[in-house]
């Protein structure tokens, strides 16, 4: 399929509301700056990845999006709704329409993976325990693991945890996907059918999805556009064909993998680590 | 000055603590509210029972038990003096009145403080370190009504219920000794102690239950709830949630037993 290349920078098929919008989101932790003036856009249908290296605030930002904790200050509208200052319960209707899949799973370990796929079914709808069932086992089987419904999630691997997970995101077919650190501690292997699953998931449903990691090859290949963070703040944001022909020192840091000693010689290392 | 820094650093913790606490309990209460059988839907049935079972029939072998040691520890303690003065048939007063009113709730909470504080604890804080706390929110369901109120609602189900066997195991321990130094007959014992028992001292012991039950719940909740720094965490709160639950369950004893003192008798 050959689309003309679009002069702006973002997904061709995006609608042109954002669903999710970041305004001048600050965070702090004590004296602390973990987020420092995000501003950002994500557009439906399209998938956004916020890459960044560990303590960038990348993880901080989706729990942001997420609406698991406040900021300290700046604004996160979720479908024109203020979730940094909306009360429990309207965050908890935004909810309704996310699915989010936890860097750990966070399957629940109590219970087998289709109670934990039904969880979500069986409080906010009133559908009957048979079709409960049966979606519960229509979720497991998209994700792969149709026949695994009964056992705990101590028995899986995980890789197959994190599918489960994803299971559990889409049993109530969200809007909005966010995925923490989809592919972190999963071989090569299992991280690729991770990537693949997501851009399964992106065709079928044409949902919105944002996924937060630092693992390059799979955001190149799941991104629409792409966000880079540094130290609480975006460096750039873009297609990922400007992102992977951005000529930002620090992006080109990150791109080629260069560490960070580099910079400086030999003689400035020591002189870092005499220093009191 | 930093004497005085550690001080000020310090109440100010407490009053954090105390409340968050406030907070939790009332945030729990009114989830309990919306979860009440006669008024909610929302009730939590099988994870209730489960955790009836846990925190009350499992207990029951290991309450009764200590009680009923403890109970023949006041009538031989009660005893040796008593006998000096010639009032021996006062022990059964001393271990009927005791037991009740003090020992009987006091012990159980301890116990189950043991039993299944810490256990509340560890669960609720490896949920949190495994993100399953956000999962839930996540979800828009509310930790405190899926994990706490189950656990308050059959704590205040079963800790009086574990107290009244605590009791009856102390008493009937009790009940032994006087057998054997009085020779005195188990029926004669039991219509004696009856006459030494007033409704009052049940019922205040029953009260005191079911606050101690509020404080294990909810200590051992909010310190699961407030784990940091993964697995350790975890083990530091346990602890926490012992050690804050056991003063805290003490001083409520004295709180009530004062107010029993004064305004009720």
């Amino acid at each position: 399929m050959s689309e003309p290349k679009l002069p702006s920078s973002r997904a061709h098929w995006a609608s042109d509301a954002p669903i999710i919008s970041v305004r001048d989101l600050v965070v702090r932790y004590g004296d602390k700056t973990v987020l420092d003036g995000i501003n950002l856009d994500i557009f439906t249908g399209e998938t956004m990845v916020i890459m960044g290296g560990s303590g960038s605030g990348k993880s901080t930002l989706l729990r942001r999006i997420m609406g698991i904790d406040r900021p300290t200050s700046g604004h996160v509208f979720i479908k024109n709704v203020d979730i940094s200052c909306a009360t429990e319960e309207e965050v908890n209707d935004i909810r309704r329409i996310m699915g989010i899949s936890f860097q750990s799973a966070a399957l629940f370990n109590s219970m087998t993976l289709a109670d934990n796929v039904a969880l979500p079914l069986r409080e906010h709808t009133n559908l009957a325990e048979s079709t409960i069932r049966l979606m519960t086992r229509m979720k497991l089987s998209q994700v792969g693991l149709g026949d695994a419904e009964n056992l705990y999630p101590a028995q899986l691997s995980g890789g197959m945890r994190k599918r489960a997970s994803v299971a559990r995101a889409i049993a109530m077919d969200p809007e909005i996907l966010l995925f923490d650190e989809p592919s972190a501690g999963l071989d090569p292997i299992i991280a690729a059918e991770i990537d693949s699953l997501i851009l399964q998931l992106k065709s079928a449903f044409k949902m919105t999805i944002v996924v937060v990691t630092h693992e390059l090859a799979s955001a190149f290949l799941i991104a629409d556009r792409m966000c880079m963070l540094r130290h609480g703040k975006i460096l750039a944001v873009g297609t990922t064909e400007e992102i992977r022909q951005s000529t930002h020192p620090r992006i080109r840091q990150f791109l080629d993998r260069v560490p960070d000693q580099a910079a400086g010689g030999q003689d400035d290392y020591l002189q870092t680590l005499t220093k009191i | 000055m930093s004497l005085l820094a550690s001080v000020g650093r310090g109440t100010i913790q407490r009053a954090e603590y105390i409340g968050g606490l406030t907070i939790q309990f009332y945030r729990g209460a009114a989830a309990a509210w919306r979860a009440n059988p006669l008024t909610g839907s929302r009730l939590r049935w099988a994870s209730t029972i489960q955790h009836m079972a846990v925190v009350g029939v499992n207990a029951l072998p290991v309450v009764c038990l200590i009680a009923a040691c403890t109970g023949l520890i006041m009538a031989l303690q009660g005893g040796a003096e008593l006998r000096q003065l010639g009032a021996i048939q006062l022990v059964i007063n001393l271990v009927a009145v005791s037991m009740t009113r003090e020992l009987g709730p006091l012990i159980t909470a301890i116990v189950v403080v043991g039993r299944s504080g810490s256990a509340f604890s560890a669960e609720i804080g490896t949920m949190v370190v495994t993100e399953e706390v956000d999962a839930l929110r996540s979800m828009a369901l509310d930790p405190i009504e899926f994990l706490l109120v189950p656990k308050y609602i059959a704590m205040l189900l079963m800790l009086p219920c574990l107290t009244i066997a605590a009791n009856t195991a102390g008493i009937l321990a009790g009940g032994i000794y006087i057998y054997f130094t009085l020779d005195m007959g188990f029926a004669l014992y039991i219509r004696a102690m009856l006459e030494a028992l007033l409704l009052r001292d049940i019922v205040s012991g029953l009260i005191k239950s079911i606050a101690f039950g509020t404080i294990i719940v909810h200590v051992g909740c909010y310190e699961g709830f407030h784990v940091t720094g993964g697995p350790v965490g975890v083990g530091r709160s346990t602890t926490a949630a012992v050690v804050k639950s056991i003063f805290l369950i003490i001083l409520a004893d004295l709180l009530f037993t004062a107010f029993f003192y004064f305004f009720w008798r």
